[in-house]
């Protein structure tokens, strides 16, 4: 098994990594670059908790999929979302609304959530559903999520015109 | 089998790292099926990874040479042919068909197949190469290792027995990928290629009768292209799932008609995830084809489903609720399809 030399760019950094033919990208994100927000749940695709966004800002899976194959590409994890100290809307929306239980699968769901806002602004239930689909949580359920997003375009609304985070 | 086995997720203790081998990503698709036959048997094509992976974790497949071709731009295209059919790359991304105007704007039944197919997630990830070669399941194979050992093997894991049917000769894993049957009712062809030689296959004629050699693909063959001809927008998909989102499905049927209102002239009704391999229906459509959509003749058409079937009892339950499903799903699609 040979190691290979990769770059990727994770949240706007570029890092050159050496990666082994049979290391997943989850397993060069926690465990290369060091970045641990990003969880390992069940690793076969069922729970979602892996998920990152890819350079188009739609959710993929982390835990299917080879490291190799990101050689070149740009990719947001959890820890990404927040700029210059300030959380990012929809991590706004998740505490506004009570969205996190224990908090391990949160970032999968958080970024889950990103993906449905990334490509539908303001979701409607069926793509809100839709997207949501393969995020497991087992604590919070779905309830307190499914309003988090639907709110979240407030708290980007808030972000823009600078005002604080809760009224 | 006394109990709905709804998920066949119980004792899975993933290994954290996947078992080596090593990684190839072709450059062009040339490169591409000169190490397929060179690899032979001990390569695994990977697309979008979803599956191949999953089974890695599992150690069901245990390849030397993983080859990816998510690299390869023209297995990622979509094209119109002269002849109105539409050319479809195999490595192109289940999300970025199913709002494709050639793909799923075209295709009714195609469209709604795919959006069937797991979560957002795997469809962003997964191709349409991927789904029409999804390994079979079983509720014996599917667990890890560690749980399998527990049990004797079976064919799928080189050994002697099948642990669904004892006394069975093969292998009775089900195709369970919710595009073929879809792509069956439109009377889609694939293109088969390996170094020197291509061939054309009507996807109904893809899937054999054998859980563990599944399909006519041979060594070193990849699957490069699927062509769908043009074809009246008469058109059904209906899959069946325990949730509505992320499961496989408990049973799923495509159908398709030419012909007004109730009488038809040309009909195709095509079962999956019930067998080894998708079942396209020859009585029931007959029935129907004679008769027209009427009631009766539906329910007559129906009827005949019970006898077309095979051993439906791996997976989802018992064989006697799954025959059940298979009629439900043909009367449904035939009512739908009715009012197209």
């Amino acid at each position: 098994m040979a190691k290979h030399l990769v770059t990727l760019t994770v949240n706007g950094d570029t890092y050159d990594l050496v990666v082994s033919d049979n290391q997943t990208l989850l397993d060069v994100i926690r465990d290369e670059v060091n970045l641990k927000g990003t969880k390992r749940g069940c690793t076969t695709g069922s729970c979602g908790v892996c998920c990152i966004n890819n350079a188009k800002g739609e959710a993929v899976l982390s835990c299917l999929t080879h490291a190799l194959e990101w050689d070149g590409e740009e990719i947001t994890t959890i820890e990404g979302l927040e700029a210059d100290g300030e959380l990012d809307a929809m991590q706004k929306a998740f505490i506004e609304y009570g969205a996190v239980q224990c908090g391990f699968c949160t970032p999968g769901v958080i970024m889950s959530a990103r993906a449905i806002v990334n490509a539908h602004p303001e979701p409607t239930e069926e793509q809100i559903n839709a997207g949501l689909a393969g995020v497991n949580c087992r604590c919070t359920g779905q309830i307190k999520v499914k309003e988090a997003i639907r709110e979240d375009h407030r708290f980007r609304h808030k972000r823009e015109t600078g005002s604080g985070t809760q009224d | 089998m006394g109990c709905l086995h709804l998920l066949p997720s119980r004792g899975v203790f993933i290994a954290m790292l996947l078992p080596d081998h090593s990684y190839v990503k072709a450059k062009s698709l040339e490169e591409c099926l000169k190490t397929l036959r060179e690899t032979g048997e001990k390569a695994k094509v990977v697309a979008g990874g979803t599956d191949v992976i999953f089974n890695m974790r599992l150690k069901l497949f245990q390849p030397e040479v993983a080859v990816s071709i998510r690299g390869l731009k023209d297995l990622q295209q979509v094209d119109e042919l002269d002849d109105g059919s539409v050319r479809i790359g195999a490595a192109c991304r289940l999300a970025d068909l199913i709002d494709h105007p050639l793909a799923g704007g075209r295709y009714p039944a195609f469209k709604q197949s795919l959006e069937a197919v797991a979560s957002t997630h795997i469809r962003n990830m997964g191709t349409l190469g991927g789904n029409i070669c999804l390994e079979t399941r079983c509720w014996y194979t599917n667990n890890s290792d560690q749980w399998r050992e527990g049990l004797q093997g079976c064919y799928k894991t080189d050994s002697e027995l099948c642990h669904v049917i004892k006394s069975s000769s093969k292998c009775h894993a089900i195709n369970n990928s919710d595009s073929p049957p879809a792509l069956i009712a439109l009377g889609a062809m694939l293109t088969l290629q390996k170094e020197g030689a291509t061939r054309e296959v009507p996807i109904a004629e893809f899937y054999r009768a054998d859980g563990v050699n599944f399909s006519v693909l041979e060594p070193g063959e990849l699957v490069t292209h699927v062509t769908i001809p043009p074809v009246s927008d008469r058109q059904v998909f209906i899959k069946i799932t325990p949730r509505k989102g992320m499961d496989f499905s408990l049973g799923a049927v495509a159908a398709r008609c030419d012909g007004q209102g109730e009488q038809i002239s040309n009909i195709t009704i095509v079962l999956g995830s019930l067998v080894t391999a998708p079942v396209v229906l020859d009585k029931p459509a007959q029935v129907v084809l004679e008769a027209g959509l009427t009631d009766d003749a539906i329910e007559k058409a129906a009827d005949l489903v019970r006898d077309e079937l095979g051993e439906v009892s791996n997976l989802y339950g018992r064989s006697i609720y799954k025959r059940q499903i298979a009629i439900v799903l043909v009367k449904r699609a035939l009512v739908q399809l009715r009012e197209l």
